[in-house]
């Protein structure tokens, strides 16, 4: 099953200062309707390599392809409109003096007509459930309502990649498993790919591969279970292994239910209850 | 698992007076002379009685004001404070060093009294001795070397340079840095660098109280956990007692003596761990998420109910240990094997939640 | 902190005057201002303080707030009031006023009194007519409003868009900057360097520190917002439609018309007299 290529990172090199590559000969391809987590310790590139996506930054060598377009400094403004992005933090995003406007900020930058901007307003706001926060200044809002807020206005542009840049790391527990639920939400619609740059071991348990960083360099593309079953990799990464997890090796360690059984197991079970369904509509679709 | 045990023991020997949370230990808090007098674990470093603190305009972050908080903190504990998002525990760690003075009732901290409508009283003896640590490190850091960011401190409290300095370096160690670092620009570290050198700028005073405001936020969670042992090494051989604001009570609960959880300005709970694995249901209403450990061991009480006399295992090992001896003895354990071959049954109470 | 910044805040009543175009309500107020520094003597400063009263009323919002606006300046008031009572043009008239104490080079008159009252009085209308604009007209209003005003002004160019954004964004995000460096001072009062308990050098140097890490923060800010414009798509003179266009209606007209009358009025009431 060869799903249409959504964005691909061919060769691609960056650094900021010549001496310090930031990236170095990274290969990667995001199939439509994905879910790939970015993963590694921080300072590896991995901010960069999304920003080299919609044309935030511009790679010293390689080539950044979307949807089958290389990325020049002309179609770079179209591809940014296909491309949405969600920040670490909600403050530093908000343009707008109330949600309202800062959705419609986006909107109005794309050229649509008012009764347009309008729909997608309403609708997107009532999808996210924050159509009562609408007139509010975003500093009355929780963060975590914020990051809802800043998901809408994002999604109201309608992008078909929705990259997502730490942006459950500075939020609480309740507000990152909000959100989490939101991801989920996009991904069983079906119509996004996602990208998520995450140190959060949920939302990379719920993406379909695992991306990890090391030094500029992709070290492991991988399935959740696959990734998760190797300790050394986790801690190459920075990743303690979630707690579940650690007790289900550690039991199977003791003898208790056959080793590979619980371990492999508990990886499924935690993740793909919903993940497979999901999988096979896509098989259909594609 | 031994270091725990006792800690627990510990834990376990002072819960019947700390829980009747209005009856102070040791007589009232004026009568107490001298740390150094009443010392031991028990004595009483923190006691908040009534305290209430009003919202301020000007005060950004003061989003919650306190109303009738009771806490009392013992020296040398490790303590979590838990909360939503404007939930006052912000709040509550700057009414300890005298950034925010209480409006009612009265906060002691040490040999200080806090009461409402004191006089602006001269309040660098108390913070040099009660540390406070800002959520983002860079709060911290306005030097142009780390040593001097590290010497500001110790030089307002009073050291001289040659103090300062040493002070410095002490702190730098304490926090796993190397001393190279002391010589670079504050800006020019890594994220975990950072944090570690914003919480050594407030070590570097020697504070016997530590408080730290959402340390752990945006690390990765090895660098968290690196950061959550050495605060426990800081209590547990430095015996500083450690107040932590956390939201992910899943990172301190292997550590953490005791925890205090806020909701809307209110102290709705202190007490252990095993206290707060009882009120797991309440934890969800308080706006905290219910730490994975408390959901896995709950879901193996409910299996298999002679662990409910057990104290929550801290820690994953302890907790497949425990369990383990739990199948052991259990005279029915084929049964239970036969349950967990299929998936509905003990396989999938370990991951059910996930 | 955002409680102190009264100024910046739209109250929202669904009044008239909410509803008209901030095109002329900011002519309006700079019509206003002009007539008030035209005007001479108590009876046009009280024409205005009516006509003032008027449109504060048609506002619904209470009377209370927009004393709480006067407020934080409320020294420097009372500094205006003092000087020109004791220093002011008045002062030299003695002979003139109904009464007078003289306490050697400093005369206290009636007229002196009238003229530094008459001072305060101006100076608290536009300030209560500048709150009036900021309270019933949201900040991105605000600076459209103001785009389109300087627009015919700048007609080559982004020039216009760029003030508009600059503006936009100074109005959110001083705040934040204010914010941020109180902080920062706490955070050094947790180090025994309390800002209040300090003498003006000890005061001075440390007010200097926060320099760098509010300047940093700033730039850390910057940064994040400039990628999160471009990552929705803006650009600076790229076409781009509104979202709530600015309408001028019938009302508008009548509204800044009336407001250009005062000037015109005050002028010619000081050259007659």
């Amino acid at each position: 099953m060869k799903r249409e290529t959504a964005a691909e990172l061919s060769g691609v090199g960056f650094a900021y200062e010549k001496e310090e590559p930031v990236l170095q000969d990274v290969h990667l391809r995001v199939g439509r309707g994905e879910w790939v987590a970015i993963v590694g310790a921080s300072g590896c590139g991995k901010s960069t390599l999304v920003r080299l996506l919609n044309a935030l930054l511009r790679p010293q060598s390689g080539t950044v392809s979307v949807f089958g377009e290389e990325l020049t400094e002309h179609n770079a403004p179209l591809v940014r409109s296909r491309i949405g992005m969600v920040f670490q933090n909600p403050d530093n995003q908000f343009i707008g003096e109330t949600v309202e406007e800062d959705m419609a900020f986006g909107l109005e930058g794309l050229g649509l007509a008012r009764e347009e901007m309008e729909r997608r307003i309403a609708s997107y706001s009532d999808r996210l459930d924050i159509s009562a926060f609408l007139p509010r200044h975003p500093g009355e809002l929780s963060g975590g309502q914020k990051q809802r807020c800043a998901v809408a206005a994002c999604l109201a542009m309608e992008p078909e990649i929705v990259v997502f840049d730490e942006a459950t790391s500075m939020q609480d527990e309740r507000s990152r498993l909000e959100l989490l639920t939101v991801i989920r939400g996009m991904k069983d619609h079906g119509d996004y790919t996602i990208l998520s740059v995450t140190h959060d071991v949920d939302e990379m348990l719920a993406a379909d591969r695992i991306v990890a960083l090391k030094e500029g360099t992709i070290c492991a593309d991988r399935t959740p279970d696959e990734f998760f079953a190797d300790p050394g990799l986790l801690r190459s990464c920075g990743i303690e292994p979630p707690f579940r997890m650690e007790l289900a090796r550690q039991l199977s360690a003791l003898g208790l239910f056959g080793a590979a059984g619980v371990y492999g197991n508990t990886a499924e079970a935690g993740r793909f209850g919903g993940g497979s369904e999901a999988d096979q509509r896509r098989g259909t679709r594609s | 698992m031994r270091g725990w045990i006792k800690r627990r023991a510990a834990g376990k020997r002072n819960s019947g007076k700390r829980l009747d949370g209005r009856n102070p230990v040791g007589g009232p808090p004026e009568s107490v002379p001298c740390p150094q007098i009443a010392a031991g674990r028990s004595e009483t470093v923190i006691e908040l009685t009534d305290a209430d603190y009003i919202y301020q305009a000007g005060s950004p972050f003061a989003a919650a004001a306190l109303y009738g908080v009771n806490i009392r903190i013992r020296r040398g504990t490790l303590v979590g404070i838990a909360g939503g998002t404007g939930s006052g525990k912000s709040t509550l760690l700057q009414l300890l060093n005298g950034l925010l003075l209480p409006a009612g009732g009265s906060v002691r901290v040490l040999d200080h009294m806090l009461v409402p409508g004191l006089q602006k009283p001269k309040l660098n003896a108390l913070r040099r001795r009660v540390g406070l640590s800002f959520q983002f490190p860079e709060q911290h850091l306005f030097e142009d070397t780390v040593e001097k960011d590290l010497m500001f401190g110790p030089l307002n409290f009073g050291m001289t340079r040659e103090q300062a300095q040493a002070q410095a370096l002490e702190a730098l160690h304490a926090m796993k840095l190397d001393d190279s670092l002391l010589k670079r620009h504050p800006l020019t570290l890594s994220g975990g660098q950072m944090r570690k050198a914003a919480i050594a700028s407030v070590l570097a005073a020697g504070p016997e109280v530590l408080m730290l405001d959402e340390p752990t936020a945006t690390l990765d969670s090895a660098a968290r956990r690196e950061l959550v042992l050495l605060l426990a090494r800081l209590c547990r051989e430095e015996g500083r007692t450690i107040l932590v604001v956390t939201h992910r009570i899943e990172e301190l609960l292997e550590v953490a003596d005791e925890w205090i959880v806020m909701h809307e300005g209110r102290a709705v709970f202190q007490g252990d761990a095993d206290e707060l694995g009882d009120r797991a249901d309440e934890l969800d209403q308080w706006g905290v998420a219910v730490p994975e450990p408390l959901k896995c061991w709950a879901e193996w009480t409910a299996r298999l109910p002679q662990l409910a006399a057990l104290p929550l295992p801290r820690t994953a090992q302890e907790m497949a240990r425990r369990i383990a001896e739990a199948v052991h003895q259990s005279a029915n354990r084929s049964a239970l094997e036969a349950e967990a071959g299929n998936p509905g049954g003990l396989e999938a109470s370990v991951c059910a939640t996930n | 902190m955002r409680d102190k910044l009264m100024i910046g805040r739209m109250i929202p009543t669904g009044s008239r005057i909410h509803g008209l175009d901030p095109r002329a309500k900011i002519a309006a107020m700079l019509l206003f201002t002009a007539a008030l520094i035209l005007s001479d003597g108590w009876l046009p400063v009280v024409a205005l303080a009516v006509l003032a009263a008027v449109v504060l009323a048609a506002t619904r919002i209470p009377f209370k707030t927009y004393l709480r606006a006067m407020r934080p300046l409320r020294w420097l008031m009372l500094f205006v009031f003092l000087f020109q009572w004791f220093g002011g043009t008045g002062a030299g008239n003695a002979d003139e006023a109904a009464w007078a104490w003289t306490f050697g080079p400093v005369a206290l008159t009636s007229s002196g009194l009238s003229e530094a009252l008459l001072a305060v009085s101006r100076m608290a209308l536009l300030i209560v007519f500048t709150a009036l604009l900021t309270f019933t007209t949201a900040p991105s209003m605000l600076s459209r409003g103001v785009e389109g005003l300087i627009k015919p002004l700048a007609r080559r160019g982004t020039g216009a868009e760029r003030f508009s954004l600059m503006m936009r964004l100074a109005l959110r995000f001083v705040p934040a900057l204010l914010e941020e460096a109180q902080t920062i001072l706490k955070a050094q009062a947790a180090r025994g360097a309390d800002y209040e308990e300090m003498n003006p050098r000890e005061k001075a140097r440390l007010l200097l520190s926060l320099l760098v890490p509010v300047t940093v923060g700033a730039f850390r800010r910057a940064e994040e917002l400039t990628t999160s414009l471009e990552a929705r798509g803006y650009r600076i003179g790229a076409p781009r439609t509104a979202y709530r266009g600015l309408a001028w209606r019938g009302a508008d007209t009548w509204f800044t018309l009336l407001f250009a009358l005062l000037p015109i009025a005050a002028l010619a009431l000081r050259l007659t007299a």
